[in-house]
Parts: C-alpha cells; sequence; structure tokens
C-alpha cells in the first residue's frame, strides 16, 4: 500500500468548497420549504380534519416506507410529466424537501401531542378555537422538544444531499467524485470528504444546542 | 312576591355514556342566578364529567344545556336543532369560566399573560388593556406581587389562584370549579377557598365539585349529591347535611367525617 496522497486532497479543496457550498445552498432551501410543508402537514395531523388527516398518513407512510434514494429519481422525473421543467438544483432541493416534509410532519405532531392534554382544555375554557389554542398554546410549548428532533432531521437531511449526485448536481459528494475519476485517489479523497462533512454537521449541532439553550 | 327569573342553566336529561357506561345519567337541574351549588359524591360519581358536559369540554351523550338562554349545542330552526360549529362552540364557551383540579396555567406564559391571553386573543382587545384588565382580575385574587412569575415559580394556592382570575377575565356569567382544591397542600387550600367565597359574596353563579364539606356548608346555597351519575339529593346545606334522605348520602357523610376525623 502506497501512502497518502495528500496532494490530491490540497487539489481538491477548491472544488469541493465549491461542492460544500452547493450542498449548504440546496439544503437550505430544502429545509425551508420542508419545514413550511412539514408544519402545516403537523398541524393538519392535530386538527379535527379528517380528509387532510387521512391524507397526511398516506404521504407519511410513503416517505417512512420508501428510500430517499427512490424518492429521488420519482420526484426527478415525475417534475417534467406533471408539466414542472425545473433545473436538476430544484429537482433535487423539492426531492429533498419531499421527503423531509413527511419526517417533520412526524415531528411536529409527535411535539404538540406531547403538551398535556390540560393546557388544551384550558384553552378552550377560556374561549380559544382548536386553531388558537394549537398557535397560542401547544406550538410554543412544544417548540423547545422539537428542537432536537428537528436538528436531527436537518442533519439527516444534509446526509441525504449526497444521494443528489445520481441527478447530477455538482455538489459536495459528486464534486469529490469527478476528482477521484479524474486522479483515482477514492480513499484518500472519500476520507477528506467525511470529513467535510462533519465539519459542517458539528457546526450545525453546536448551533441547536444553542438555540435550545435559549428556548429553556 | 316573588320576581320571575330565567334560570342561569338550564340542565334537561343529560347523559354521558362512555362506552356502555353511563358516567352521567339523566340529569336534571336548574341553577338560578347567584345560586352557589355545590356538587358533592363519592369520586366516579360523575361530578367532573358534569361540569365538563356543561361546557362541552366533553360533548353530551344526550341532553340539554342552556346557559343564560343559550343553548350549548346548536340553534333552533324551524323546529330543529341544527348543531354549532366548532367556532360557534368556542364563542359559547367563553361565558363559561372553568377552574381545573390541576390549574393547567399555560406553562410559557407569566401570570399576567395566563390572564391576558382570553382578552387578547379570543375577544381581540389590544395587549396593554389585555393586561390591564388582567392586573386588575390579579388583584382582586390577592396576586399583584407575583404578575411577572411563570407557573412553575408559583404555589399550587398561587397557580389556582391565577387560573381563577384567568377565568374571571372573560367576565363569565357562570363559573364552574372543578374540584379546585383537590391538587393543593393541606395549608394552601384555605386561600384558594378565600377567593372562591369572594366570588361567591359577590354574586357570581356558580357550580363548585368539592370534596371540602365545610366550605360547601358554609358557602354553598344549595347542595347536588350524586352517586352513580344520578342526582340522588338536591338541597339546601342545611337541610342535607342534618339530615341527608338517602341512605347513600349518609353513607358518604359518614365515610367523610371518619377521614377528616383520621
Amino acid at each position: 500500500m502506497g501512502g497518502f496522497d495528500w496532494g490530491s486532497v490540497w487539489y481538491a479543496v477548491p472544488y469541493m468548497l465549491r461542492g460544500a457550498l452547493v450542498t449548504l445552498e440546496i439544503s437550505f432551501w430544502a429545509m425551508a420549504l420542508a419545514s413550511l410543508v412539514g408544519v402545516t402537514l403537523g398541524l393538519i395531523s392535530v386538527s379535527d380534519l379528517r380528509v387532510l388527516k387521512t391524507l397526511v398518513r398516506g404521504y407519511v407512510y410513503f416517505v417512512r416506507g420508501t428510500p430517499a434514494l427512490v424518492q429521488i429519481f420519482l420526484v426527478y422525473f415525475a417534475l417534467p410529466r406533471v408539466g414542472f421543467e425545473l433545473s436538476s438544483f430544484w429537482s433535487g432541493v423539492v426531492a429533498l424537501a419531499f421527503n423531509s416534509a413527511g419526517f417533520i410532519a412526524e415531528i411536529v405532531r409527535a411535539g404538540l401531542q406531547s403538551i398535556d392534554v390540560g393546557q388544551t382544555e384550558a384553552a378552550l375554557s377560556i374561549g380559544m378555537t382548536t386553531r388558537q389554542s394549537i398557535v397560542h398554546i401547544l406550538l410554543p410549548q412544544s417548540l423547545r422538544r422539537i428542537t432536537p428532533p428537528m436538528t436531527n432531521e436537518v442533519i439527516t437531511l444534509i446526509k441525504n444531499s449526497s444521494l443528489l449526485s445520481v441527478i447530477s448536481i455538482t455538489e459536495l459528494t459528486r464534486s469529490a467524485q469527478l476528482i477521484i475519476a479524474e486522479r483515482f485517489v477514492p480513499f484518500e479523497l472519500y476520507a477528506a470528504l467525511a470529513v467535510y462533512y462533519l465539519v459542517m454537521i458539528s457546526a450545525l449541532s453546536r448551533a441547536s444546542e444553542y438555540v435550545e439553550r435559549r428556548l429553556a | 312576591m316573588t320576581v320571575p327569573t330565567q334560570p342561569l342553566l338550564r340542565i334537561r336529561g343529560l347523559s354521558k355514556v362512555f362506552g356502555e357506561v353511563p358516567v352521567v345519567d339523566r340529569v336534571d337541574c336548574d341553577v338560578m342566578p347567584g345560586e352557589i351549588v355545590m356538587v358533592i359524591g363519592p369520586s366516579g360519581a360523575g361530578k367532573s364529567t358534569l361540569l365538563r358536559c356543561v361546557n362541552r369540554i366533553e360533548v353530551p351523550t344526550t341532553g340539554e344545556v342552556v346557559v343564560d338562554g343559550v343553548n350549548m349545542a346548536g340553534e333552533h330552526r324551524n323546529g330543529r336543532l341544527v348543531a354549532d360549529s366548532p367556532a360557534a362552540t368556542a364563542r359559547k364557551r367563553r361565558r363559561i369560566g372553568m377552574v381545573f383540579q390541576r390549574f393547567n396555567l399555560f406553562a410559557h406564559l407569566s401570570a399576567l399573560d395566563n390572564v391576558a391571553i382570553g382578552p387578547r386573543r379570543v375577544l381581540g382587545i389590544k395587549l396593554a388593556d389585555a393586561r390591564a384588565l388582567a392586573a386588575e382580575q390579579l388583584a382582586r385574587v390577592h396576586m399583584s406581587s407575583h404578575i411577572a412569575k411563570r407557573p412553575i415559580q408559583l404555589s399550587g394556592g398561587q397557580q389556582q389562584r391565577v387560573a381563577i382570575a384567568r377565568a374571571m377575565a372573560m367576565r363569565p356569567v357562570l363559573m364552574l370549579f372543578d374540584e379546585p382544591t383537590s391538587a393543593l397542600d393541606p395549608e394552601l387550600v384555605g386561600e384558594v377557598l378565600e377567593v372562591i367565597r369572594e366570588l361567591a359574596e359577590e354574586g357570581m353563579t356558580m357550580l363548585v365539585v368539592t370534596h371540602e364539606m365545610q366550605f360547601a356548608r358554609e358557602v354553598g346555597t344549595r347542595v347536588l349529591f350524586l352517586d352513580h351519575g344520578r342526582v340522588l339529593e338536591d338541597a339546601s346545606p342545611r337541610t342535607f347535611f342534618a339530615n341527608p334522605g338517602q341512605a347513600r348520602a349518609k353513607d358518604f357523610l359518614r365515610r367523610v367525617h371518619a377521614m377528616a376525623e383520621g
């Protein structure tokens, strides 16, 4: 076994930093979209909208029961068929959000349902509607409980974004793979790749711990 | 000469069945304005469920509840009862205050905002005005020096007094107390009963589920004795405590006294 090819790792730095930026950009937009959709679906799950609730349950069932990779291909090939001609970047955003929204819906539902039923009864007793009790009483109280699982979800989303290399988005993983193909240094670059992801995700965990403390 | 008055609360044929078990069983009751009705009976008698059916936190299986002329279930149109939308039910609930055994103060809000949030969000009053109103209500329950505290920083008795202020801030026509002192340490019971007594003296109409027999006797204008969901006695406190008509009421009182004497 030869020595570790540091030269290729240095050579890859500008490409991989650019890739890391794409990963962060995609993850950011995907998370924004997934949060919006996921929180809405989670609220529907605890509402008394029967039909919508059933639809949400079906959606969550599908997202949980199929691999993210399959979902990415499905979204990527399905979008043009239903008239959405998106760039591969935005297809990737939609695909990741599609996956993540299902899990966020469950996180929000569980968070809301973990609040003592007496809080809801008290809210109703002063004349609040179910919607008001959720917005003004349950949501603020569940924020702190929701933060740790939401952090996990962001981490999962960032890691899942590496799967987008299959629809030729040059995010972090694909930028590494391109250089591997060029210089044939798989071990060095996959090791470097792991470090890039670790750094991003550690920074994120720190930020989340800070938020959690602030909400305490 | 008597002034003909409408009952403030009219309960007719009210039942609540869980599974096959009638927890509240064909209850009829009229409560006149200013009456202080003490609801007593053994645990599992259906006292709390009866109260919760009045403000529809629990939906009755059958029967009718009319509060201040307003049917809690819906509106009569062309001789048929059309069920209320959830929003309409919420509107009707504003007029009925409820105080819970476990206080149920909003854990994320200060005492002041616990009281202000109803006027603010339900009645749409401006925040500053809602807080002023809340401060007034907190003063009535002798909690002015604790308005900035969160529920966990308050004793049980203090929390319950804030809960009473929260209900009163909605200017209810009827107050429901569901075992308001049962979750309290013995030395904190007095301060809460005192606040309820003051409300009673101001003429507030109320239904109070309680195990405090001395309080029931002193403050109540009427006693309902429930067992197995049925109203077995409906009498003045004096009559009830001196000479309960039913064997089961006698038995209940004997056991309560035995417990009190330890």
